[in-house]
């Protein structure tokens, strides 16, 4: 698969998924009021790794605005917790990570995918997921914008 | 009827998440019990009169996987409905949840998804 057609991919199931899970809305750069246009700071950052079939990592990125909406809508309140957050937001990296990874997997073998966990404030994804191939992905959605980072060995 | 539903899953948020699909998907629920792994499962199993699980497949000390399996080897739950719910997609290990005469919820789900899948694993509504 070319990196176009698995970057469309991740986006359409990034999308799906904060659709189905979070009762989230696709939109546009244009859509958005600039001052609005809050891109993420890494701040609070989900890495999910696998192994297997293909082996690799992703990190999900999410502005704060999205963050706490992430939290409040998965779990139906209105203030989360940093925990609730963290927690929400894990779980949406697992679900990305666990329907894009079969994209990577050869002959339909099997991924295992690890838990997923929160990274340190200053830990670099880069360095982590070294000399593996890396695209990025932004997500715009009602509630705020994500950026999906993944990380693949190639052959 | 109203039933009695177990979850199993090390993630607080997804066991939320859970609950309140189901609660959203229209089935009548009498109670939703809790379990954070596959043991914990076991326990709540051995005190609780339960109508279907739902299990999760990746979980510290005692996996989904081999929930189900204890669970199938035990002669008084041999037809007890039981879901396991996960982002797999791998055609062998779907095949493996199916052969234990388990059904299986693909993350993610709708409250009409849920729904669908609870009533066929009850046997009200035929599988497709």
């Amino acid at each position: 698969m070319n990196t176009t057609t698995y970057t469309e991919n991740v986006h359409d199931i990034a999308l799906n998924t904060f659709e189905v899970t979070c009762f989230m809305f696709p939109m546009d750069e244009w859509e958005i009021e600039e001052d609005e246009l809050e891109y993420p700071d890494g701040h609070t950052r989900a890495i999910v790794g696998f192994d297997g079939a293909a082996k690799g990592g992703m990190v999900i990125n999410p502005n704060e605005a999205l963050l706490t909406a992430i939290a409040a809508n998965m779990l139906g309140i209105d203030e989360p917790s940093q925990e609730e957050k963290e927690g929400a937001l894990c779980e949406i990296a697992n679900i990305i990570c666990g329907n894009t990874v079969p994209l990577f997997a050869k002959d339909d073998k099997i991924c295992v995918i690890k838990p997923p966990r929160i990274a340190a404030i200053d830990e670099n994804a880069d360095a982590l997921f070294m000399g593996m191939f890396n695209e990025k992905v932004n997500v715009l959605l009602d509630e705020g914008i994500v950026e999906i980072s993944i990380y693949v060995e190639q052959d | 009827m109203a039933i009695n539903i177990l979850v199993v899953d090390d993630s607080a948020v997804m066991r939320s998440m859970i609950k309140k699909t189901i609660l959203n998907s229209g089935v009548e629920v009498e109670q939703i019990y809790e379990a954070g792994n596959g043991q914990e499962g076991l326990d709540v199993l051995a005190k609780e009169w339960l109508d279907i699980l739902f299990i999760d497949v990746n979980m510290p000390v005692m996996d989904g996987m081999e929930m189900l399996e204890r669970v199938r080897t035990n002669p008084e739950y041999v037809d007890l409905p039981i879901l396991i719910v996960s982002t797999e997609s791998n055609p062998e290990r779907i095949q493996i949840i199916q052969k234990m005469n388990a059904g299986f919820v693909h993350k993610p789900f709708t409250p009409e998804v849920l729904r669908e899948r609870i009533l066929e694993a009850l046997g009200v509504l035929e599988s497709q």
